[in-house]
Formats: C-alpha cells, sequence, structure tokens
C-alpha cells in the first residue's frame, strides 16, 4: 500500500518532488509544536482529571470522581451560569456595537482614518490596564458617579435601585454588567475591523441596483448588507464565543482570585485557575477544563448549523 | 483574604515589609541571652554541630519585594555571606505571582533551597508534602525554637505538631484611630466590646463613620475569637463555627454594617482595605496591622493617628499573619539550606532584618521597633491566620456569605455560618 503510493506521488509529481519534501519539511515543525503543545497538552489534561493530582506525593486514581465533584459544586455551578450570562449579553452587544461603527466607518465620511483609529484604539491597550482604568472609572468616587451627578441623572438611577455613590464593580448585582460593557467597549474596535474588511468586499453595484429600485439606507442594510455579511458573522460570533468563554483577565484583576464580590465575577477560566493554583487541585482543575473544552466545541458546532456548513470566506 | 491588588501572597508580603523600627518596645520575657542559646524545649548536645564547616551553595527565594525591603534583605544576606564564607548564596526572588511560580517549581521537583511560605498557604503545602521537616534537625542539632512567638510558629505545624518553616518575621491586627476624632468626640480608644459599641455611637456623624471594617474573614475573625468563638476545635479536627459565641460576634459585627456606623471599605472609597478610608478622614477607627504605618506616611502624612490593642470582648484576642522561611522537600542542598534559614530566623539575621524598620519580629528574643510595641505586644496572644489544608474555599465560602448579608443590609449571622460550617465540614472530610 504505501509503496504503491509512494509509486504514485513520485510517478505524478516527480520533477516537483523536491518542492513538496520542502514544504513538508516546512510544515512539520509548527505541526510538531502544535501537537506536542496544543494537542498534547489536552490529552495530558484528559489524563490528569482522572487523578487526585498535586503539586507532589501519592497520586491515586479517581475515576471520574473529578467530573463529578466539579459539576456537584455551586461555586462551580455559578462559574459556569457566570460564563454564559457574560457570554449571552457580551457577543451579540459586541457585535452590534462593532458592526454599527464598520458600517459607520465605512462611509465616505470627513476623517475617516481618524475614527477608525479612534474605535480601534482601545484594542491595542493591555487588558490589565485598561481595566484599572475602568475600576478607578465606577469606583464609589469614580468619574462615572461624579458625571452622572453633574448631569442630574441620578433620580433616574435611584428609582433604578443604585444609590448615589455605588460601587460598580464592587456589588455582586452590577459587578459583571461592568465587565461586560468594558470588554464590549474594548473589543468592539476589533470586531469593527473585522466586519470592515468583510464589507468592502461587498459589490458596490449590489448597492446602486437596491438603490435605483428605491431601497433606502436602512432597507439596504436589512436586506443587503446584513446577509451578504454572513460569512462574518459566523467568523466573529466564532471568534468571541470562544473568547467569551476564556474570560479571565478582567474578572481576576477587578474581583481577585476570589472573583469578588460573592463570586459575581467567578468564570469557568478563573476557577480553574483558582483549583490549580491556590487549592493545587491539578486532577480536579484539569476536569474542570475538559469541561470547558466540551461546552466551546458545543457551542462552535451549533454555531456552524445555526450559520451554514463552511463559510465562504 | 482579600488584600490590595492581587496577588494575595505578594501582598502579604508587603504588609510585612515596611514597618518603621527602631529601639526600645516590649521587653522579652527573661530567658537567657539574645544568642542562639539552646534553651526552651530543645535540650541536645548542641556542641556536635557545626554550621561553620558546612560548605558549599545555597538558592533563596521569595515574592518580589519593594524597594526598602530588598534593601534591608540584602543587608542580611550580606551579613549570612560575611558569617559563612564557605557557602555561595544565590538569591533569585520571584517577580510574577509567588504561587504560581512555586507550585510550577515544585511539581516539576526543582524548588529553591530556602524560601518563603504565606502563613495562609502552609497548611495545604504541608499537605503535598513539597516542604522539609524541620523539627528533627532543630532538636538534633540545637536550634532553639522555643523563641518564636507561638501564634507564629503554630503556622508551620501540621497536625501532629511537626514543623516546616520558622517564622522570618510577623504583624497582628491592631486598631488604629484618628486621635483627633476621638478628641473631638470625647473619648478614649475604645479597649473593650462596650466602649467600642458607645464608641461606634458617638463617632458616626454627618459623613464620618466610626468604623471601616472589611467584610473578610481575615479582620472578623479577631472579633470571633474575641468573643470566645472559633471555626476549629484546638486540635483542628472538629468544627465548632455552630457556637453561640460565633453568632452573637458575627451579629455584632455584621451590626455595624447595618446600622452604617460601619463600611466596608468598598462601599466608602472603592478600595479592598480600610487604609484609605482613615486617610481620606472618612472613619475614625480601622483594624489593620504594621503595613498601614508606611502607607499612611507616604500617602496621608497629615493624618493624626495612633494605635491601640484590639477591644477586648470576652477574650484578648488578635489575628497573627507571618511568613516562614522553609527548605524544599526536594531541594538540592539541605545542609547549607539549614545554615540560611536558622541564621535569617535566629536572632541575628532577625535583628538585623528588623533593625530596618521594615518587619516585626516573630522571636521573643529580638526586640520590637519603636510605634510597634502594642503590634508586637499582640503576638503574645494572636491566633494564627493558618488552618488546615483546603482552607481557601472555607475562606471564600465566608466571605461570600458575609457580602451577600452587607449587601442585603442584614445582620442575621445564620447565613454566614451555615455556609462556613458546609464548607468546614467539606473541607475536614478530605
Amino acid at each position: 500500500m504505501t509503496a504503491s503510493r509512494f509509486e504514485v506521488g513520485r510517478g505524478v509529481k516527480g520533477e516537483r518532488r523536491p518542492e513538496m519534501i520542502a514544504a513538508f519539511a516546512l510544515i512539520a515543525v509548527p505541526m510538531l509544536l502544535f501537537l506536542v503543545l496544543q494537542i498534547g497538552a489536552i490529552v495530558y489534561a484528559a489524563f490528569i482529571s482522572l487523578w487526585r493530582w498535586g503539586l507532589r506525593g501519592p497520586r491515586s486514581f479517581m475515576g471520574l470522581d473529578n467530573y463529578t465533584s466539579a459539576l456537584g459544586d455551586p461555586i462551580f455551578i455559578k462559574a459556569i451560569t457566570n460564563t454564559i450570562y457574560y457570554v449571552v449579553i457580551w457577543v451579540p452587544l459586541t457585535m452590534a456595537l462593532g458592526l454599527f461603527l464598520a458600517v459607520i466607518v465605512n462611509q465616505k465620511l470627513r476623517g475617516q482614518t481618524f475614527f477608525r483609529a479612534t474605535f480601534y484604539f482601545p484594542a491595542l491597550a493591555s487588558s490589565a490596564a485598561i481595566t484599572v482604568v475602568w475600576i478607578f472609572l465606577l469606583q464609589p468616587s469614580g468619574l462615572f458617579n461624579e458625571v452622572r451627578e453633574i448631569l442630574g441623572l441620578n433620580p433616574l438611577f435611584r428609582a433604578l435601585g443604585y444609590t448615589d455613590n455605588q460601587n460598580w464593580i464592587g456589588t455582586s448585582n452590577t459587578a459583571m454588567n461592568s465587565i461586560i460593557a468594558l470588554n464590549a467597549w474594548t473589543t468592539s474596535g476589533t470586531i469593527m475591523l473585522f466586519y470592515l474588511t468583510f464589507l468592502q468586499t461587498i459589490s458596490k453595484e449590489i448597492y446602486e441596483a437596491a438603490a435605483i429600485d428605491g431601497a433606502g439606507a436602512w432597507q439596504a442594510f436589512r436586506s443587503i448588507t446584513f446577509p451578504l455579511l454572513r460569512p462574518a458573522h459566523f467568523f466573529v460570533a466564532t471568534l468571541l464565543f470562544i473568547g467569551g468563554f476564556q474570560l479571565f483577565d478582567q474578572a481576576i484583576i477587578a474581583g481577585s482570585k476570589g472573583g469578588d464580590p460573592n463570586n459575581a465575577l467567578t468564570t469557568i477560566v478563573l476557577f480553574i485557575y483558582r483549583s490549580a493554583i491556590s487549592d493545587s487541585e491539578f486532577g480536579f482543575a484539569a476536569a474542570v477544563g475538559m469541561i470547558l473544552l466540551v461546552i466551546i466545541f458545543t457551542v462552535t458546532l451549533i454555531q456552524r448549523r445555526v450559520f451554514g456548513d463552511a463559510p465562504s470566506w | 483574604m482579600r488584600r490590595p491588588w492581587r496577588a494575595t501572597a505578594a501582598v502579604a508580603a508587603l504588609m510585612f515589609t515596611f514597618s518603621a523600627c527602631s529601639t526600645g518596645g516590649t521587653p522579652a520575657p527573661a530567658s537567657g541571652s539574645p544568642g542562639a542559646s539552646a534553651g526552651g524545649s530543645a535540650s541536645p548536645p548542641a556542641s556536635s554541630y557545626d554550621p561553620m564547616s558546612v560548605s558549599g551553595t545555597v538558592s533563596l527565594s521569595g515574592w518580589q519585594s519593594t524597594g526598602d525591603e530588598g534593601k534591608a534583605l540584602n543587608k542580611v544576606l550580606d551579613g549570612f555571606r560575611a558569617k559563612y564564607p564557605n557557602i555561595t548564596l544565590d538569591y533569585q526572588p520571584v517577580a510574577t505571582d509567588y504561587a504560581t511560580a512555586m507550585a510550577a517549581k515544585f511539581s516539576s521537583g526543582e524548588p529553591p533551597d530556602v524560601f518563603y511560605v504565606d502563613s495562609f498557604v502552609s497548611p495545604d503545602w504541608i499537605d503535598q508534602g513539597v516542604l522539609e521537616e524541620l523539627g528533627p534537625l532543630a532538636q538534633e542539632r540545637g536550634f532553639d525554637t522555643s523563641q518564636f512567638f507561638p501564634g507564629y510558629l503554630d503556622a508551620f505545624k501540621d497536625k501532629d505538631g511537626k514543623i516546616y518553616g520558622f517564622p522570618k518575621d510577623g504583624n497582628t491586627l491592631g486598631m488604629a484611630y484618628n486621635k483627633d476624632m476621638l478628641t473631638a468626640a470625647g473619648i478614649e480608644p475604645p479597649t473593650t466590646w462596650d466602649e467600642l459599641k458607645t464608641a461606634a455611637e458617638k463617632l458616626t456623624t454627618g459623613n464620618q463613620r466610626a468604623f471601616c471594617l472589611s467584610s473578610t474573614l481575615d479582620r472578623a475573625l479577631a472579633f470571633i475569637y474575641q468573643n470566645g468563638g472559633s471555626l476549629f476545635s484546638d486540635d483542628k479536627t472538629q468544627n465548632t463555627v455552630n457556637s453561640p459565641e460565633t453568632t452573637t460576634a458575627l451579629q455584632t459585627y455584621l451590626g455595624f454594617f447595618k446600622s452604617g456606623q460601619g463600611g466596608r471599605p468598598a462601599d466608602l472609597d472603592g478600595d479592598d482595605w480600610c487604609g484609605k478610608a482613615l486617610g481620606r478622614k472618612q472613619v475614625a477607627i480601622i483594624f489593620e496591622g504594621g503595613w498601614l504605618d508606611p502607607y499612611m506616611k507616604s500617602t496621608y502624612p497629615d493624618v493624626n493617628y495612633a494605635w491601640a490593642e484590639m477591644p477586648k470582648g470576652t477574650e484578648q484576642a488578635t489575628l497573627g499573619f507571618t511568613t516562614s522561611y522553609s527548605i524544599g522537600a526536594d531541594a538540592k542542598n539541605k545542609d547549607t539550606a539549614w545554615v540560611l534559614l536558622t541564621y535569617l530566623t535566629g536572632p541575628e539575621g532577625m535583628k538585623i532584618w528588623t533593625e530596618g524598620g521594615i518587619a516585626n519580629p516573630s522571636r521573643k528574643d529580638v526586640p520590637p521597633a519603636a510605634g510597634k510595641e502594642i503590634l508586637v505586644k499582640g503576638a503574645e496572644y494572636a491566633k494564627s491566620w493558618s488552618f488546615i489544608p483546603g482552607f481557601s474555599k472555607i475562606n471564600d465560602a465566608f466571605n461570600n456569605a458575609m457580602t451577600a448579608q452587607i449587601e442585603a443590609k442584614s445582620d442575621d449571622p445564620a447565613p454566614v455560618i451555615s455556609a462556613t460550617s458546609t464548607a468546614i465540614d467539606t473541607a475536614l472530610k478530605q
């Protein structure tokens, strides 16, 4: 079998053999790294997840006990619901915001480059730095509270149940929303960029034809732009879902290791980190990691179904 | 335990770090010369062991320190190099998250020879078997462990009393109060819970609250202890949190939040500890440790504050926070490590370390610094901030339940006790 395949390869493209060898050699290096560091790590984590695995000392086989105890842990359940809440709100919000910005900066308007750069700017800042700035803005005596006082918006906020010096990130019911707002803002620039790329592939002629048929701006957007951006929606949504399920930096910086207050900022990844690093329960943490893998995998598959197979980009 | 910034351990380090020191203070209990005497419980033929005969290399690691701490540590390390020229010392501070970095080193079987262990994580590390037991060596080589304050040394013992680290310094919680505010209210610093309650009323006026109180266990537990409550039995095998003493203590503590006499730092100024609230004169009294002093000196030098002992409930009690020097179970150079360890935690090294004005001594035979007498006196009755393996989950359960009660403006301690009790039962079973 192998011999004959080899024969065929040589027979058909004999003169291109050196080229092929070079190509495979070049692919081999990243492939090897990928197999060892990505796939290898996943397999190893799957192995560890079946054990009671500490820093050192005796390890004992647990079977699926780590999985059952993870799924029975109320804090893990809270981490899952927090993460899903985050993803469900943040992904559509960021997509809408990114698309909105992309459509705006795609117009022929004065200072186009300036706006593109400005909207993209937050994506350039390090997530750690911008989270710290956000914490300052949202603290009880921070800019946000000061501004709404000056604007006379406090009665409105009071009606919604927020005190005048609300600690947005430090209070359970507003902590996650604060992080969603932060990340929607910082990520929308990148999403804008993706949408912009796809927008520019849409032929102008389609819009011209629509204009002749009497379509207004909104109708053109609804009937042409939005549906034609389908591959973009798939691409962006996949990216955001995966990123959303991996929410960590902002959560740990704003809520420390504990995901404070009251686990409002405990996400799945933060929970994994805490189990492994604070509690030295590597087997348990690996089991949670495998559960996260399954979640992300499933969601991505569902997305493919929703947006159709093999998007054409 | 939530303190400024995220890497708990690293911050704990900062805290023990700055603490003005100089002379005087509470005299050490008369127990012989401050030299490395082989007194106390250890009564071995000490003469057979001579540290001067040990040679080789030794590696030392700890979390990245502040500039001032770094200078003080260098001074101690210079002292070591001068005294033991045959030993080559390799100091490698960890700049990133300490627990993470150490976990990687432990699991690869290549820990530093000597390194810091935070009292809060020590039960976990002892349980994981990454620390070398030190008791037999101390016995055999005549190192006197009886001079360490028990509240500090206990943090590095397992449940059988075996020792896995010697405290390098320590800090206790005390009561820091704004002198001007107390004078204006016409009261003395409260010394009992009754006085504390009176002070709470008198000191809450206008925008000023009496206390900044942390909702976390690393502060509230001091009050639980003061009322005779506890989390565990003395041998740490029984869950004792569900007691009338703990209930009353928590009800009182939660009551300060409910009445508005006390506020969480998060609600006062968005910070995660109380130093800022004292500095900004939002509150009259806070309960913190020696780490407050350098902060106030650098950020709020105009605030006229002083220290007093924690108020007494049915008992005099406070919490002791400490860090040890320990030896890795997989350390390559255990003999040189022992020499370094006993120099750093012995009277000679600790004197250099604490006289630089950086930390408070963990030994009775090293004098405390001026202004630190109250906090060092607290070490005599402090209980250590160190419990059982897996305690961080109990800590989280308590803190989260407290947050929920405070946000609900309730002083009912039952949900807190119930959540904590469940977490304790789970941890004890493991």
